[in-house]
């Protein structure tokens, strides 16, 4: 499964781009799941906000564009290709974390 | 610069920094996320407890047969008489007064017709928050707090991270509130958020207060191993006392070879998180549970109408913020869900008196980071906990700030703290923060789970105390950016979770009986002729020490003898007139 994941460092880039991932898929796993196994095995710099993520939809600090659509990370099940954005008219502080979420 | 510094920003935070803020102190909220949507307040079903006739007394229906006698009473039954009645007598006193106020600024709530304001977390998290905003409050978040800054044995404030920003906060303060809950996250099947991973009790450890009960952790029963997107989901907990039998492997209930009373007791009181928790780690450890290491719920046997029934209270079978009719279906379909009992509340925590001071000058703790209240099994609400604790503790800090002044930080300690927090950015290799904090992680489940014995808590304490030697010191951060940075924030986590798991390792290891949520195969009775001490843990000369100490009394003497764990669950049961 590709894992594409909008990618940016104010510090350092120009503009946002994707990085592609291949992630093994297993049954019913989560954008989280899929994006901590990045971090875990691939890419220890990719930054998404779970520090406090609370896996039950109560606090929506999880919430990114998800092939298109706004969802939150622990709770969107994927199956196939996933494309990973953060939500838009945010300010991005890296990749998928921003500010006032 | 203030005057009281609250960290923590749900439940006990927010309350504490409510009072403080009325007393006239210049406050600041410092958060390790979003206020009111950090920790496990928002995460809590959530129920107010207040005795009956105190709950008529403010307006609500009420019972004229209870008391905060009999209320005081029924707490120190629960809690194995380990409880620090002093805190009881406080949590009973001022239950009611903190309920009242809620209502009064606009909580959501229905009367249990017992004991309970029945309302949830996230609505106790909203009204908060409003209250909060309302005042001259100045809130940070996304600040972790890593150290408290110290003169002597004096707290004069904290010392963090900025995660967002990648930069430190030093905060100058007259008093410090710790109100950052429990440390769940040690273990690696939980039903709390990230962010409890005990960061303050490590904090205050390290300047040198006092931790007690660390052995005592409240497991969650039944809560969801699979799929993943349900994992630590504590609902079928829920169903569980409506319909449907608890089954192991071979598809039989396993509860049912319980004397008939404990079942009874099990699936119909508060005492279910108890039985359900040993009965079924029992069945995982005789080689009879699940794949997934837990056990199955099924309510295959249960008739359609009487399901339907159980919507009522749960309509559309959705629940806070999570939608189960998938899961309802696919069970009525005839399957069985994996469920394991899941880390869920601490009633270890930081040693506080009534007037939720530490034993350091100018520190003081509120709600689950805090220990003593239910000794050694908590049943009535930690939702109460935060609200009176949280109170107390704000207006001790305003007043302590009121007769202080600002002290200037030590800037030599500033500087070595610094230096420990970036080290792991200038070495090249090493072994990488989240790879301990799993290592941790499967320590704590392995050997600090549901039922412990000696030998596998003495070897939690060498791997422990082998992590901190050999491992700490190699831990190298490759990605550099500091900004939001991951490897980071798993660094800090894994500092603070050594530090609370070995002194709960320790705890256990010392304390040679089972009582409430500790449960030792190799000592499986309660012995209330040696064991009525709370363990507190210090630290001395750099060292971790541990010293049985006698329970705090007020006017409940302590019963003597010793029982065993079937034996104990009903003579608590009858003397609480069930």
């Amino acid at each position: 499964m590709k894992v594409c994941v909008s990618r940016f460092d104010p510090a350092r880039d120009k503009s946002a781009h994707f990085a592609t991932y291949e992630v093994p898929v297993t049954e019913r796993m989560t954008v989280m799941d899929a994006l901590d196994y990045v971090y875990e095995n691939m890419d220890p710099s990719i930054a998404y906000n779970s520090h406090t993520a609370c896996h039950r939809r109560a606090c929506t600090r999880c919430n990114v564009i998800i092939n298109g659509k706004p969802g939150l990370m622990c709770h969107t099940e994927i199956e196939g290709d996933v494309t990973v954005e953060p939500l838009p008219r945010f300010k991005v502080i890296r990749d998928l974390v921003v500010e006032g979420l | 610069m203030t005057d009281v510094l609250v960290v923590g920003g749900e439940g006990a935070g927010l309350r504490a920094a409510i009072e403080a803020s009325d007393k006239g102190a210049r406050t600041t909220l410092v958060s390790k996320g979003r206020i009111g949507k950090s920790g496990a307040t928002m995460l809590a079903g959530a129920d107010i407890t207040l005795d009956g006739k105190s709950a008529s007394k403010i307006g609500l229906p009420g019972n004229e047969n209870d008391s905060p006698e009999k209320f005081f009473r029924d707490i120190l039954i629960q809690g194995y008489h380990l409880n620090n009645q002093k805190l009881v007598e406080a949590y009973v006193r001022d239950a009611s007064a903190r309920t009242k106020e809620m209502i009064d600024w606009g909580m959501k709530y229905v009367w249990d017709g017992k004991r309970a304001v029945i309302s949830q977390g996230i609505e106790i998290d909203r009204v908060l928050v409003d209250q909060v905003r309302k005042r001259p409050i100045t809130v940070m978040e996304d600040v972790y707090i890593t150290n408290l800054l110290t003169q002597g044995n004096t707290v004069v404030g904290a010392f963090g991270l900025d995660i967002k920003h990648g930069v430190f906060v030093v905060l100058r303060s007259k008093a410090v509130v710790i109100a950052t809950g429990g440390w769940q996250r040690a273990y690696s099947f939980t039903s709390a958020p990230e962010g409890l991973t005990g960061d303050l009790h490590a904090a205050a450890f390290r300047a040198g207060a006092d931790l007690v009960n660390m052995e005592m952790v409240t497991f969650c029963p039944n809560a969801i191993l699979w799929p993943p997107a349900f994992r630590g989901d504590i609902f079928p907990y829920l169903l569980v006392e409506m319909f449907g039998d608890m089954l192991d492997k071979h598809g039989q209930p396993y509860l049912r070879e319980y004397d008939q009373r404990i079942f009874k007791i099990a699936t119909t009181t508060e005492w279910n998180k108890l039985i359900f928790c040993i009965a079924s780690t029992r069945v995982v450890k005789s080689g009879n549970g699940s794949p997934g290491g837990g056990t199955y719920y099924s309510i295959k046997a249960v008739p359609s109408n009487i399901i339907e029934e159980g919507e009522k209270l749960f309509p559309g079978w959705k629940w806070l913020k999570t939608n189960y009719s998938d899961l309802i279906k696919w069970l009525r379909e005839g399957n069985a869900v994996e469920v394991a009992p899941a880390a869920h509340y601490m009633e270890s925590g930081i040693r506080v008196n009534e007037f939720a001071a530490t034993t350091l000058k100018g520190l003081y703790a509120a709600g689950e980071c805090s220990g003593g209240l239910f000794g050694a099994n908590r049943v009535a609400s930690a939702i109460t906990q935060i609200l009176v604790q949280g109170g107390i503790a704000g207006a001790s800090a305003a007043e302590h700030a009121k007769k202080t002044s600002l002290e200037e930080p030590d800037q030599e300690q500033l500087r070595v703290i610094e230096a420990r927090l970036v080290e792991p950015f200038e070495r090249k290799t090493g072994v990488r923060p989240f790879e301990l904090k799993r290592k941790i992680q499967r320590i704590a489940d392995n050997h600090l789970w549901v039922i412990r014995d000696g030998a596998g808590l003495k070897q939690a304490v060498d791997e422990l105390e082998s992590i901190a030697r050999n491992d700490l010191p190699r831990v190298a951060i490759q990605a550099q950016p500091r900004t939001y940075s991951k490897e980071w924030i798993d660094f800090m986590q894994v500092r603070s979770l050594l530090v609370v798991l070995e002194a709960s390792a320790r705890s256990a290891l010392m304390r040679k009986e089972s009582r409430g949520v500790h449960y030792r195969s190799d000592y499986p009775e309660t012995d209330n002729n040696h064991w009525l001490r709370e363990i507190v843990v210090r630290q001395v000369g750099g060292r971790m020490t541990l010293k049985p100490s006698p329970v705090v009394v007020t006017k409940t003497r302590l019963p003597r003898g010793k029982f065993g764990f079937e034996e104990g669950i009903l003579n608590a049961v009858k003397a609480l007139g069930g």
